[in-house]
């Protein structure tokens, strides 16, 4: 065989190679988008159809009627947004002491906040549930202060990768002027940060966006303070029958396409933010 | 915040003596901006899971009317480890006393005979052959070592199979193309649908009709009769959920390879070139032992994140079919058993120490 058959045949199986793993990883997506456009009549139609034959927004217009549905996105928003603001809060003083500050214990320090991601939210269930009925919080700050055992670590860990990555001249150069290390911090090394904490922000919402175990133990007893995953999980139709799979599709399809649009804005930032998190430690 | 901004001046101020003062001003700073972190941590898992700790040694129940909590000693672990094996006899038939035989097969006991009823009652988890003779497992929890065994099969197979495709996809989107960017944009599409989303996707496309995709494409191609019940017969169970877990997890693990890819030098490619290596052998000498390290850790975080497996689980089976997690959720919500429940959660939690301290051992053996 002669080099350029070869390089031919190298490349029409490096483009099949290419599309087939775009569909592997867009079908379900794809699929679920068709279903939440079907009507039911055409949804328990067999065999499947490829391709809506009558798209229809029914499905949508009922996932925007069902409350649970409304106040979980809502509940989500408000537990998801203010566990991503403590954290960035917190985790930025973290970031800059293990960033850029020289202390001891550092080093320990470090590996408690790394191997605090890696922990098992499942070994505290028990004993976090009880605390939290004991002291008698309410269940969205609840699920917003045990969002934090697993996105401070995160964060913290994130923007510590990020601090040590700022010239330390600009440390200096502010101390010289006379500013002492809060100045700094606020004044000088935080508002360099801005892009790190646009990114670890927005992993830290998807993080908490996405919870679950927690969310449906501490909201077992509260309804009406179910976040979205636990909504979709036991979401049921207005009349008694199966599973409403068309309007289960449309809530996916909501509470997902914000979700891919912010992702594929941040694209680049996020691929950073994800191997800044993981590579490098 | 004014008592953390206040603090560093006051303690310039007051040791201004000595060379050192700037350095101690500086570590008080970096004390005080660490211990809101480390409060947090300090709340919200040392002390919980001191109590679960304590709590798996009593036969705590939440919200159970005139229950008193005792100390219990070793019990719940006992009772959700204590594991037999028995060997079951053939079948014997009363009449000819011989074993009963049907279509060529002997006929064993069942093992709810064998297994021992006093002082605890033995259920049983599974059965294998060996030499032509058939045992039984029994144990105390059958449902909570079939839920570790099974997640081990979930992480084990569902690990590797992440790691093949990730890097095949990873290596694909390192290659510069036309609309590689689109691939980078497809390729977060599944990481960034949440689980419980997910789930719900994968199970209606596992439809046990033809409403199903599964079934429609497979009954398309002559592969079944559009019937199978996927998430319902217990030997698809775990392939299926495998599926549903393999497609959202292996584009973290796509993400993390090519960023380890985008470090290795093209110089390196470009010199085995002229060397006359092929693809393989450039993959097999320089791409993978360059990319060690950051397979390591990404093998870390997947198995972990594997190991403690809920939300696919909890939606696509409920009780189902359990994992460790939702083992130990369902004894803590379901039936309140909150001592128990504990006693599973230490042993996840050791589970998965075992399993980190294993990967980091075998990292440092690579480094060296």
């Amino acid at each position: 065989m002669s080099k350029a058959a070869r390089q031919t045949i190298g490349r029409i199986f490096f483009w099949l190679l290419v599309i087939i793993i775009f569909f592997y990883l867009m079908f379900p997506f794809y699929w679920a988008t068709v279903s939440a456009l079907k009507a039911e009549p055409e949804l328990i139609r067999t065999p499947a159809t490829l391709w809506p034959q009558n798209p229809t927004l029914q499905n949508f217009r009922a996932v925007f009627n069902n409350q649970a549905f409304l106040r979980g996105l809502l509940n989500s928003a408000i537990v998801a947004g203010s566990t991503t603001l403590l954290s960035l809060l917190v985790g930025s003083f973290a970031g800059y002491a293990l960033g850029k500050l020289r202390f001891r214990g550092k080093a320990i320090s470090l590996y408690t906040i790394l191997a605090m991601t890696m922990f098992p939210q499942i070994a505290i269930l028990a004993g976090l549930y009880q605390v939290i009925r004991f002291l008698n919080i309410p269940t969205t700050l609840s699920l917003i202060l045990s969002y934090l055992l697993f996105s401070l670590p995160f964060t913290a860990w994130v923007l510590t990768a990020f601090f040590k990555g700022l010239p330390s001249s600009l440390l200096q150069a502010a101390q010289v002027d006379g500013a002492n290390m809060m100045q700094t911090f606020w004044q000088v090394l935080l508002p360099l940060t801005a892009p790190a904490l646009v990114t670890t922000g927005l992993l830290a919402f998807i993080a908490a966006w996405n919870e679950y175990l927690f969310a449906l133990t501490f909201t077992a007893f509260n309804r009406p303070a179910q976040t979205v995953p636990v909504a979709i999980a036991q979401f049921s139709g207005q009349i008694a029958r199966q599973e409403p799979f068309g309007e289960i599709m449309a809530a996916a399809i909501v509470v997902t396409v914000p979700l891919i649009a912010l992702v594929l804005i941040f694209q680049a930032r996020i691929v950073d933010g994800l191997t800044a998190g993981a590579v490098k430690g | 915040m004014a008592q953390t901004q206040g603090q560093p001046v006051k303690v310039i101020r007051q040791r201004k003596e000595g060379t050192s003062a700037l350095a101690r001003a500086e570590e008080r700073t970096a004390l005080w901006l660490l211990a809101p972190t480390f409060l947090t941590l300090l709340v919200l898992a040392i002390y919980p899971l001191g109590q679960v700790f304590v709590q798996s040694f009593t036969d705590a129940r939440f919200a159970t009317a005139g229950h008193e909590t005792s100390f219990v000693g070793f019990s719940n672990y006992r009772n959700l480890l204590s594991m037999t094996i028995r060997e079951l006899p053939p079948r014997i038939d009363e009449e000819t006393g011989q074993p009963i035989v049907q279509d060529g097969v002997t006929q064993f006991e069942s093992p709810f005979r064998i297994l021992p009823r006093e002082p605890v009652r033995y259920g049983a988890v599974g059965q294998f052959g060996f030499g032509g003779r058939r045992y039984v497992l029994g144990a105390t929890s059958p449902d909570f070592i079939r839920a570790i065994w099974d997640t081990l099969v979930v992480t084990v197979i569902g690990v590797s199979l992440q790691t093949i495709l990730g890097m095949v996809i990873a290596l694909t989107v390192a290659t510069k193309f036309l609309g590689r960017g689109v691939m980078r944009a497809a390729m977060l599409v599944p990481w960034a649908i949440i689980t419980v989303v997910s789930a719900r996707i994968w199970e209606w496309m596992l439809e046990p009709d033809r409403k199903g995709l599964f079934n429609t494409v497979f009954s398309y191609l002559g592969l079944s009769d559009g019937f199978t019940n996927w998430t319902g017969n217990p030997s698809l169970q775990l392939p299926s959920l495998i599926a549903m877990e393999v497609w959202k997890t292996t584009p973290f693990m796509a993400l993390l390879l090519l960023a380890g890819l985008s470090t290795i030098s093209g110089e390196l490619y470009e010199a085995a070139e002229i060397d006359g290596a092929n693809k393989v052998r450039q993959f097999f000498s320089i791409t993978l032992p360059l990319l060690m390290p950051t397979l390591a850790v990404a093998l870390v975080f997947r198995t972990l994140d594997t190991l403690r497996i809920f939300d696919a689980f909890q939606v696509i089976f409920g009780e189902g079919r359990l994992s460790m997690a939702s083992f130990a959720y369902f004894q803590l919500i379901g039936a309140r058993n909150v001592g128990l429940s504990s006693a599973a959660s230490v042993i996840i939690f050791f589970l998965l120490f075992g399993f980190a301290f294993l990967y980091i051992r075998i990292l440092r053996v690579d480094t060296e």
